[in-house]
């Protein structure tokens, strides 16, 4: 496979819904090999973008291609290198396990199904239960075990831990960091367990109000924010030069910056401390309230890197 | 893909299948009764038209005579039901169990997908409803109900079962397909079938080959094997009524040159002078029951066809699927 195609690449790709837009100005570059999380409040297009690049929405706006091929094609050349895992893990419930793995055999030509026994043996779920008796995260776990089985390029998961507990959480991302490492397979996972995300992706990408605000490796991500922490109340005019304030928090003793900096800031009014990759989320997730001026600068620094 | 098909609606699949075969049952044992009642009636020479028929040998046939009813209908809504209750899930089913998602992304494509289920319900569909088409047949024979020529016969007869059972199966994908929601699907294709289906049996079905025309007495009984169409006086060298007449326009004219006999209070002149007088003939318009294959073939090919519009329409409505 050509490693300078983008495992996934969208230009302005938008989605509206009647005069609401479920994800607008959507570009982004995914690098193959990467394990991307995309993260952003409830209804910020996380779903929309995930389901376009699997090919079911029709985009409104823009283009979306994945390795080079257009998902909204439905050719097989297209489909065979997606692997989707959707919100609400559809199965068909009368099949037992074993013939929803019959189903991927037959509708997949590179379907492993040792890979589809070994996980689920090491999920402990057995194969003749009929799917609609299983719980929801046994369901899950079948239906991720559907995704990984295909062998495709690209994963696209949607929320793929939300209805599991904490044991089965650690249980399904090991396989799926397994299943990564054989194979070679981009990941992008939508998730809100931010804590899980940041031991296991290597790419971040920030969605809020049906917009990219940041898309970028992890290491970047994080050598270039930093927190900055002075006591008494300062204001915007008094930040460090060369900085970019993503979330302010101000409190009668002391002043939180959350901001991007292009190099080291040098300020003895302010600590700097290193955030975590949980502190720059939640920061950017609040950044609705901030001013535009934010906005468009943050937009206009995406589109640029898009271009490179 | 044809074993995912199959098995994705494998229970109403099977359940169709065994209710067809309870009816082809039914069909035998109401066959059989019907056929005893009509034997006993005629070895004691019975006649409904005698008034010295005893109670007794018209009893068997009253007895029997309201399965004919009942069956009537069983038999003309087995193609309906069946074609409906197949195809309304098939697409529809899906989208709103969400498995569509599912489905679409494996690596076939949409079209693949749906012409493999498409295929496999279409084939259950005619494999069912072509074995009960000779069982109907012979029931309506054994019941000795009149030829297959009238419509009420012809509805359950031949092939166009087949064909109405294809058309209602793609009625149900294609609007299951536009409705993504099987309740409402339902509720939409059951006026739109039993429209067509009147419509094209009360105006469509007489034209669909020209029918026989016959000159006759206006008193010469109708022969009831033939599927009576229209009757009346119209001018001579003509067969049917002219542009500017209808069936009925001429009896007036007839009424009115017989004229009333004041003592008798019968017609005073005949109507064979009246007819000469006008320049007009009697002429009775009906399809024999010769017609029937022609006629059979002729309503299957518009719901064939029908049916192939109703797939182009689904592929479309899939291919610009929304979610």
């Amino acid at each position: 496979m050509n490693p300078t195609v983008p495992a996934l690449e969208t230009v302005n790709l938008g989605k509206s819904y009647g005069r609401k837009w479920g994800l607008q100005d959507c570009s982004l570059r995914l690098p193959a090999g990467r394990i991307a999380a995309l993260v952003g409040p409830n209804g910020a297009g996380k779903s929309t973008l995930l389901r376009m690049a699997a090919g079911i929405t029709r985009p409104s706006a823009g283009k979306v291609e994945v390795f080079g091929h257009s998902p909204q094609q439905q050719t097989v050349e297209a489909l065979r290198r997606i692997g989707y895992l959707d919100q609400e893990r559809p199965l068909y419930r009368s099949f037992r396990v074993e013939e929803m793995l019959r189903f991927g055999r037959q509708l997949n030509p590179r379907w492993d199904d040792v890979i589809a026994h070994n996980y689920l043996r090491q999920l402990g779920i057995p194969t003749d239960a009929v799917v609609g008796r299983l719980s929801g995260g046994q369901q899950a776990q079948v239906a991720l075990t559907m995704c990984l089985a295909k062998r495709p390029a690209l994963l696209l998961l949607d929320e793929p831990v939300a209805a599991l507990d904490p044991i089965a959480r650690e249980g399904l991302m090991q396989i799926l960091l397994q299943s990564v490492a054989d194979s070679n397979t981009t990941v992008l996972l939508s998730s809100h367990a931010l804590s899980d995300l940041a031991s296991v992706c290597d790419y971040v990408i920030i969605l809020s109000a049906s917009r990219v605000h940041l898309a970028d490796d992890l290491d970047y991500v994080l050598a270039s924010h930093r927190l900055l922490v002075a006591s008494g109340v300062h204001h915007s005019a008094e930040t460090p030069a060369g900085v970019v304030v993503i979330s302010a928090r101000h409190s009668e003793r002391q002043t939180d910056l959350l901001v991007r900096v292009e190099q080291p800031v040098n300020d003895p009014e302010w600590r700097v401390i290193e955030p975590t990759l949980e502190e720059i989320v939640l920061a950017y997730l609040r950044e609705q309230q901030l001013p535009d001026a934010v906005n468009s600068n943050m937009v206009s620094r995406w589109s640029l890197r898009g271009e490179q | 893909m044809i074993w995912a098909s199959w098995r994705m609606h494998r229970t109403i699949y099977l359940v169709s299948i065994a209710i067809a075969a309870v009816l082809a049952i039914w069909l035998y044992i109401s066959g059989t009764l019907e056929a005893s009642a009509w034997t006993s009636f005629t070895s004691h020479n019975c006649s409904p038209s005698y008034p010295g028929s005893s109670e007794a040998c018209m009893a068997g046939l009253t007895g029997t005579g309201s399965f004919s009813t009942v069956n009537v209908w069983l038999c003309g809504s087995l193609p309906a039901i069946l074609g409906l209750v197949l195809g309304v899930p098939l697409v529809a089913g899906e989208i709103e169990q969400r498995t569509n998602r599912l489905a679409w992304t494996q690596s076939i494509t949409k079209n693949r997908w749906l012409f493999s289920k498409i295929g496999v319900g279409a084939t259950i569909v005619v494999g069912i409803v072509g074995a009960m088409a000779p069982m109907i047949w012979w029931w309506t024979d054994a019941a000795r109900r009149s030829t297959h020529i009238q419509p009420s016969n012809f509805d359950i007869s031949g092939f166009v079962i087949v064909a109405y059972a294809l058309f209602a199966f793609m009625l149900g994908v294609a609007l299951g397909a536009l409705i993504r929601r099987t309740g409402w699907a339902f509720a939409a294709c059951i006026p739109v079938f039993v429209l067509v289906r009147f419509v094209v049996r009360l105006y469509v079905r007489p034209t669909l080959i020209s029918p026989t025309t016959r000159s006759t007495s206006v008193n010469a009984p109708i022969s009831s094997v033939n599927w009576q169409l229209h009757s009346g006086f119209v001018p001579i060298g003509h067969s049917a009524p002219t542009a500017s007449e209808t069936w009925s326009s001429n009896s007036q004219v007839i009424q009115n040159c017989q004229g009333l006999n004041s003592n008798t209070g019968k017609p005073a002149l005949s109507t064979a002078y009246c007819e000469k007088l006008h320049h007009l003939h009697y002429v009775l318009q009906y399809h024999p029951p010769s017609h029937f294959w022609s006629l059979q073939l002729a309503e299957s090919a518009i719901f064939l066809g029908a049916a192939l519009f109703l797939l182009g329409i689904t592929v479309l409505a899939v291919r610009r699927w929304r979610t």
